[in-house]
Order: C-alpha cells, then structure tokens, then sequence
C-alpha cells in the first residue's frame, strides 16, 4: 500500500492554501486598483474636459458681446439702414471701432459688418441696387429669402484689409439664414474665412442677425482657430493621449490628427460619442483600447472630447504588479519554508517513532523509544514505551513460566521415580515368589504396573482428586503388600472433592514420607489416614500416621526447608536413604508453590511418639488452571 | 531524510522567482532601448515648397507617433538632381534605420538607391518613384490617374476638337511621366494637342512658356499644367494677358496661390494630392520596415477635384488651407 507522508500532504496542503490565497487577493486588489485608477483618470479627465468647455465658453461668450455690442450700436444701425448713403466718416468711424477691438484682442481674427443689399422679401434684385455689378446679383432673386450681401459693402475691423471681391454670403453661410432669423447667435464649426482679399485663416464665427425697421444686416466675429488649436493642442493625456472637438452633427472642430481622420487613416468613435451626450466611453479604436472622456457645451454645443489610452494609464501600475508579483513570490517562498520546517517538526519525531516501532515489528523490543518534542506525538512516545516495558516484562515472564513449567514436569518426573520404591516393592516381590506366595506376588507386581502406568502417564500434569486417590490405593496395596499388618490405611473423602483438581503426584510422596518416616520406624502396627475436607475455597488434604512423630527441632528443620523450596530446585540428589525425605517433601511444597502460589503448600504438626500430620493445602478448582 | 524533495521546491521558487526578475529587467532594459530613437533620413524634391510642407508635416506628425527621429532635406529645386544624388549617398553612409525618398529623377537615383538597398537600408519613395526594384515601399499618387483627372476636367469645360496645350514639369521625373501620360490619354484624339512644355517647377519658366502659347496660339481653349509652379505660372500668364474667360486652366497641386485662382475662376479645376496623407505613411512603413514588418509595397493615396464649387467644403478646407503652426 502507497501511504502519502505526512510531511508532503501537509507541504501541498500549506502550498496550495497559500498559493490560492495570494492570488485571490492579488487578483482582487489589483481589480480593485485598476478601478481606482480608471476611476481617478476619469475624474481628472473630466475636470479637465470640462474646464477647457468653460475656457471655450468663455471665449465664445466674449464674442457674443463684441456682436451684441455691434448690434445694439447707433452708428453700426445707422450704417445698415442706408449703406451706400452712408457718409464716409461713418464708416471710419465704425471701421476704426471695429479695428480697436481686434487691437486690443489678438483671440479675434476679424469682426465683420454685412448688410444686406435689400430685405430679401421687399423686392426683386436689381433695380435698385444701382447698377453696381457684382457676383451675388445674378442668382439674387433666385433663391427666395437668400440673404445677399454685397462685398463692396461689407465693413471688416481688418485695418487696410480688402474685401474679397469673391466672397459669397450665400454660399458661406446660406446654410444658417433660418438660424440667424430668430435673432439667436450662431456658432460655426471651425472652417476657413475668405472675407478679405488673399487671407484664408482658419476660424470660428459667431454670427447675429440685425435687423433695423428698414433693413438687415449680419454681425460676424471670428475668432482665431489657432486659440482652440492651442488650448487642445496644449492638453496630453499620459504620452499620447489628445483632445479633440466636434459640434452637434459629429463634424471635427479641432482633432490633433485631423488630415488622418479625413483620410481614413486614423478613426474615431464620433456615433458613439454622440450617443454619450457627455461621460465617459471605454472603447477599442484602431486596435487599442482607449477611455474617451466627452462632457457637452450648452454655449457652443459642441463635445469636448478626450482621449486616454488604457496602456498609458497603466504605464505606472506596470512597476506596482511587478512588486506585487515579487512580493508574491517571495512570500510563497517564505511560506514554503515555513511549511516545510512545520511539517517537518510535526512528521520527524512521527517518523522517528515510526522507525523504532518497525524495529520493534522486527522482534527488537529491548529499545528505549526517545523523540525529541514535547506534544502528542511524545505522549504516545511514552505510551508506547510503557507498552513495550510491559511486553518486554510479559516476554520475561512467558519464558520465566515457560522454565517453571519445565521444572514443574522434571519434578514430578522425579517424584515418579523414585528408585528404592521400585527396589524395594521388586525386592518383595522376589521374596514373595521365593516364599511362593504366588498369588501376592501376582497382586503386587499387577498394583506395581497399575502404579507405574499412572504416575509415568504423561497426560496432563492436573488430574481429578479421584484419580490421585486410585494412584495412591495402588501406592498403599504395595506398600501394605510388603509391610503386611505394619501398615494399615484409610481413605475418608467427601464425594463432592473427587472431582476437583489437582497436580498429580502430591500426595503420594507425602504418604511415602509418613510411611518411610513414620510408620517404618515404629513397633507394631501404623496407620496411615488420608483425608480430604472443603474449606473457603481451598481443599485440605491430610496425611497422618501413627508413628515415631518429630521432635521439636526436627519437626523445625522440615519447616525450615519447606519454606524454602527454591533452595533445592535444581539439586538433583538421590535421596538418600534415612535421610529426612526433604528432597521428596520440597518437590512437594515447590510444585504446589509454583501451581498454586503462595498461600498454599505443605504443612506440618508433629509430637514425637504420638505421630505426624502432613496439611496439603491447594486451591478447590472444579477446572485445570491454564 | 526525506524531505529534500520540498528544499528542492523551495530552490525552484527561488530561481523562478529569479527568472522572473530578470525577464522584467530585461524586459526593461529593451524598453528602456527603444528610448533611444531609431533614425529616419528624409529626402525630398525641394524646399519652400507649400506641398512638400505639407508632406513635411505628415512625415513629423508620424515620427512623433511612431516614435522615430526624423530628419528631413531637400535640394533648393527639383531640378538640382546632382545635390539630391550627393544627399542619397551621404545618407546611405551615414546608415540610418530607413530612408524616405522623393526621386527628382526616375533614373539618375537608382544607383545610390541600390546602394542604400545593398546595405540594408529600407527604402520607402515618396510621391515620386525610380527605376527600379529597391524601394520597399511606394507611397503617393497614382499621377496617371491624375493626369487622366486633369484632362477629363479640361475636356468637361473646353469643346472637343479645340487647340489644347500639356505644360509638365521634369522630364525625366517619374510623376511629370505619369500625368502627362495620364492627360494624353484623354486629350488625344479629342483635342488637337500641342507639343509638350517642360517647366523645371520653376513658376517664372511657366510663365513665360505659358506667355508664348498663349500669344503664339490665339485658338488656345485650355491647359492643362501639370504641377504646382507649373500652374502658378501659367494662372499669372492668363491673368496678365487677360485670357482667363477665353482659356480654360486646369492642373494639378494646391498652394495659395493657386487656390486664389481657383476662388477667382482663373484656374478652373485643380487634382489636389494628399501630401499630409502620403509624408504620414512614408514614416509608417519605415516604422514597420524598420520593425521586420511587411507593410503594402505601394500605396495610392488618392486624389481630389477641387473647383471654385467644392473648395469651402468642410472635408477639403483641412486638405487645401494649411492651418497655421501646423494642425
């Protein structure tokens, strides 16, 4: 199986979070920024969209007054009413006012005066026109209405300057008669003036009807186109940004590249600017995304508009996304770094514990796992230690039981065996046949196989009381078999304890000893009684005999060996014959000690001539103790 | 330990971070070379000339646009070949980014021409063409387009079969070649066609050419001049001699002058160039030569009929009136 480490999904995991988060907001503040600048360049560009409306209004305000002036004047009245009876000083006079004016303001190119040759409706052209050939008399009567003003009567501020003789009204500004008839002022797109002789300047007119009770006339100032011209042409917007004006129908005023736009080479979105009626237009012209800034002139009606390219606007912003996009960097790096010291904090002292617990997977289990943290992972370090200690003391013990169990069948191996029983119970029965007693010796040597087939039967180490009991009656037939009216015995078990266990081979080296120790010795015939009774949950097994007894300081020295049973554990002496069958008894006391554990053993109470009594207390089990 | 794989990222975002920075100089530092403006070397037919200012204007109005560092010359007049031969060549050894040139001869240019071609010089022409292969680009008016123009107009006014007269300029220029041909291909057969006059561009030759025919030909219905001293001089000749309302005039270029003419119904109809139009393109292509771009090998720019009807109309007042101090 694939495991993802720890180290690397939390590295991917801190990566991706930190990557994501520092694009969203990159993305976003620098949404927002664009905004801002978009938004800040709006602005500015309005105000100043505006203020060059203003300057212009201005301007074409100032020449609406100099035409009012004109208009209201007495001499100029004077003049319209009668121009060709008008006395010579009357037309310097007005032409010397005219020229003041343009003197004194370099803004007006040339003020005109032009009246009428008649009122269009009084009468046909030419009778009374007197003769005077000129070029506008021709179609005069034509056109109905068509306002004809005669070049010869026309007064100019120009000092000096000669009427073009070719100049012609109707054609020029026949377009705007209707306009000029309610008395309004007219404001022309900018074109070329050809009032006087061998000047052609560009210019704007403001033009006003006046009308006197018998005649009518125009009014027309014009001012220098080279002052819009500059006013715009002074005006950029980033490195190529420009201002441009059109009027009311989309005509260019002023536009920096003008010959282009006629030219087809260069395009402006002048239907949409229209649409706009001023505000702000973000557009694509020629391939670059442009933000147009147009704000209307109620004077004029013209649109002030401005040009701003998107890519200037963001020249600067350029330097701030290369800082950002650095500082991003930087700190995906940082954080990076950070992430992999955390999760290497974190999966080290894991991985350290992972490697001491394979080790341990290995079989090696006498290690001491150390992890250099102080958290969780060190808790479970010391978990697990005490987990091992644990197996480790549990290992020591199996073995420990493993040995003891080992001992437990050698024991009981050698309690089985015990030689001078067999020699003995042969010797016997070699006298038996040799008295001939036949059938005794039969018996004997059938009880003697009986007895060996039991106790060598290497079944279960835990039998039931009753089978322990046939063991010993088989023991005891020998034993009387060859001690005759010497050795007399008795069994008094309640019913109830036959079918408890016990370690095999427990009691009979205790009869043997009573035999051996007790009765042996003894004038006249013994007695050995075997007695079991239920007590507390433990099962008392007595062994008594009638015979020698022990004195005192014997009866201790058998307590003292008995209460050390490990002492002889591995002593594998023969016992030797009349000697204080300790071997046999602390086989006993160990067995019991080992099966059972402290609390149970084998006791005794003696007096020296009256007798002995072996306790073989055990615990009242119904079921072998694993 | 294993963890090297995320030092290994680490060390990857270090050197993208790195890479990056450096594009972005570099980036910078290339931007920061464009500052330094790549040079143009215009050549032109002629100084003090109302057209070639106005071609002037269009070739400065697009170096600002297009970010390029201008210069223009010119011979004092068009016939001064030799001095616009040795300026070819001293701007072919001075190795500009590109060179504008307006040929005053169709053939005398086409060695220094190859030259400029050899050493990899762009070459965009100007109005008037050469002999040859090595122009990249060729920008002007179709001149027998406007030649044909110019005839058509005189024969819309004088009555077929009348004693017309072709006043054309330089011989051996490749426009005078193209109009004349242009006007021939109108007036002859209809009109009976007198031979050909060669002005130089100098208005004072015209005049007195112009002079002579008109007092050699009294059956003379109309001319067509063929360039703008050639027109100039040949209006002041009817004027002086009082032959406007007999004799047609028809021709080709504006100036002042001219258009005075034109207001006063001497000069009948004028074929106007777009010289503001033609200078601004000449620059573009350089821009796009100069940048390895194909732009179009030749480019009509047009031509306009102006008459004493059409010449206040809004969309020819810019192409016909300078605008003082440039537009």
């Amino acid at each position: 199986m694939r495991i993802r480490r720890i180290q690397s999904s939390l590295i991917q995991s801190f990566a991706v979070l930190i990557v994501f988060t520092i694009v969203l907001l990159g993305a976003v503040s620098i949404y927002f920024f664009k905004k801002t600048i978009v938004g800040i360049a709006e602005q500015n560009t309005m105000q100043l969209v505006s203020q060059l409306n203003r300057v212009i209004d201005t301007y074409i305000a100032y020449m609406d007054d100099i035409a009012l002036v004109l208009v209201n004047n007495a001499d100029v009245r004077a003049y319209i009413d009668s121009p060709r009876a008008s006395p010579p000083p009357l037309r310097l006079r007005i032409e010397q006012f005219l020229g003041s004016v343009t003197t004194v303001r370099k803004d007006i190119d040339g003020i005109f005066l032009l009246p009428q040759a008649r009122s269009g409706v009084a009468a046909p052209a030419g009778p009374a026109s007197g003769g005077t050939e000129s070029g506008g008399t021709e179609s005069g009567g034509t056109e109905s209405g068509g306002p004809d003003v005669r070049s010869s009567l026309i007064l100019a501020a120009a000092p000096g300057g000669v009427i073009n003789p070719d100049f012609d009204f109707r054609e020029r500004y026949g377009a705007y008669a209707d306009e000029l008839e309610s008395g309004k002022a007219i404001v022309t797109s900018a074109h070329v003036e050809n009032v006087l002789d061998d000047r052609y300047t560009w210019v704007i007119s403001l033009l006003r009807k006046l009308k006197t009770g018998r005649r009518e006339g125009y009014v027309m100032v014009d001012l220098n186109y080279a002052i819009i011209k500059d006013l715009c042409r002074d005006i950029r917007l980033g490195t190529s940004g420009y201002v441009f004006i059109i009027d009311r129908s989309g005509d260019i005023v002023y536009h920096p590249l003008q010959q282009l736009v006629y030219g087809g080479l260069k395009s402006e979105d002048i239907a949409g600017i229209l649409r706009l009626r001023g505000g702000y237009l973000a557009d694509k012209v020629d391939g670059r995304e442009l933000l147009y800034t147009a704000a209307d002139s109620s004077q004029t009606g013209w649109t002030v508009v401005a040009v701003s390219y998107m890519d200037e606007l963001f020249a600067g912003f350029k330097d701030a996304e290369y800082s950002f996009l650095m500082l991003a960097l930087f700190c995906i790096f940082v954080a990076i770094v950070v992430a992999s010291l955390i999760s290497m904090r974190i999966s080290k002292p894991i991985e350290s514990l992972r490697r001491s617990m394979q080790q341990v997977e290995g079989g090696v289990f006498d290690i001491e796992i150390s992890v250099n943290c102080s958290n969780e992972v060190s808790q479970l370090a010391y978990d697990c230690n005490i987990a091992l200690k644990t197996v480790r003391e549990l290992i020591l013990q199996n073995r420990k039981d493993g040995e003891l169990k080992r001992v437990l069948e050698l024991r009981a191996l050698q309690a089985q065996i015990n030689p001078h029983f067999l020699y003995n119970t042969l010797d016997s029965i070699i006298w038996m046949i040799e008295l001939d007693e036949r059938a005794q010796a039969i018996d004997v040597t059938s009880a003697l196989a009986k007895f060996f087939r039991l106790g060598i039967n290497r079944g279960s180490e835990i039998i039931a009381v009753r089978t322990e009991l046939e063991y010993l009656g088989t023991y005891l037939s020998i034993q009387k078999a060859r001690y005759k009216s010497k050795l007399d015995y008795e069994f008094a078990f309640p019913p109830e304890m036959l079918e408890l266990k016990l370690l095999k081979l427990l009691v009979q080296p205790v009869v043997e000893n009573a035999i051996y120790h007790g009765i042996k010795n003894k004038d006249g015939p013994g007695l050995v009684q075997v007695r079991g009774l239920l007590s507390d949950g433990a099962m008392l097994i007595s062994v008594s005999d009638n015979g020698v007894g022990m004195n005192p300081e014997r009866l201790e020295a058998v307590r003292q060996e008995l209460s050390h049973p490990e002492a002889a554990e591995l002593e594998l002496v023969e016992e030797r014959p009349g000697g204080s069958g300790g071997v046999g008894l602390r086989n006993v006391q160990e067995r019991i000690r080992l099966y059972a554990g402290e609390g149970f053993g084998l006791s005794f109470e003696s007096e020296l001539g009256q007798g002995t009594v072996a306790w073989i207390r055990l615990p009242a089990l119904s079921e072998a103790q694993p | 330990m294993r963890g090297r794989p995320f030092l290994l990222i680490a060390a990857a975002a270090i050197l993208a971070a790195l890479g990056l920075t450096l594009a972005y100089h570099h980036g910078g530092l290339a931007a920061g070379a464009r500052a330094e403006r790549k040079k143009v070397d215009v050549i032109f037919k002629m100084t003090d000339n109302s057209f070639w200012r106005s071609v002037a204007d269009g070739v400065e109005t697009a170096a600002k646009d297009f970010d390029l560092d201008v210069t223009i010359e010119a011979p004092k007049d068009e016939t001064m070949i030799n001095a616009q031969i040795a300026m070819l060549r001293a701007a072919v050894a001075d190795k500009p980014a590109a060179i504008i040139l307006a040929a005053s001869d169709y053939r005398l240019l086409v060695p220094s021409a190859h030259e400029a071609k050899e050493r990899g010089i762009p070459l965009v022409c100007v109005d008037s063409f050469i002999e040859s292969d090595d122009a990249d680009v060729k920008i002007g008016t179709d001149n027998v387009e406007a030649g044909k123009r110019c005839g058509e107009a005189l024969a819309r006014i004088v009555p077929p079969g009348s004693e017309v007269a072709i006043m054309s300029y330089v011989k051996g220029s490749s426009t005078a070649m193209g109009r004349e041909a242009g006007a021939r291909s109108v007036l002859e057969g209809t009109m009976s066609l007198l031979g050909t006059e060669y002005s130089g561009s100098e208005s004072k030759t015209a005049f007195q050419q112009a002079e002579a025919l008109l007092m050699q030909h009294p059956n003379l219905r109309g001319i067509a001049a063929l360039n703008q001293p050639t027109v100039e001089g040949a209006a002041r000749a009817l004027v002086a001699l009082g032959c406007s309302g007999r004799v047609a005039l028809v021709g080709v270029d504006n100036s002042f002058e001219i258009l005075k003419y034109v207001e006063r119904g001497v000069i009948r109809d004028t074929i106007v160039q777009k010289p503001f139009t033609m200078g601004y393109l000449a620059v573009k292509s350089a821009r796009e030569l100069i940048d390895g771009g194909h732009p179009p090998r030749y480019i009509n720019t047009g031509s306009v009929d102006v008459s004493r009807d059409n010449m206040f109309q809004s969309e020819n007042q810019k192409l016909l009136f300078p605008v003082a101090g440039g537009s």
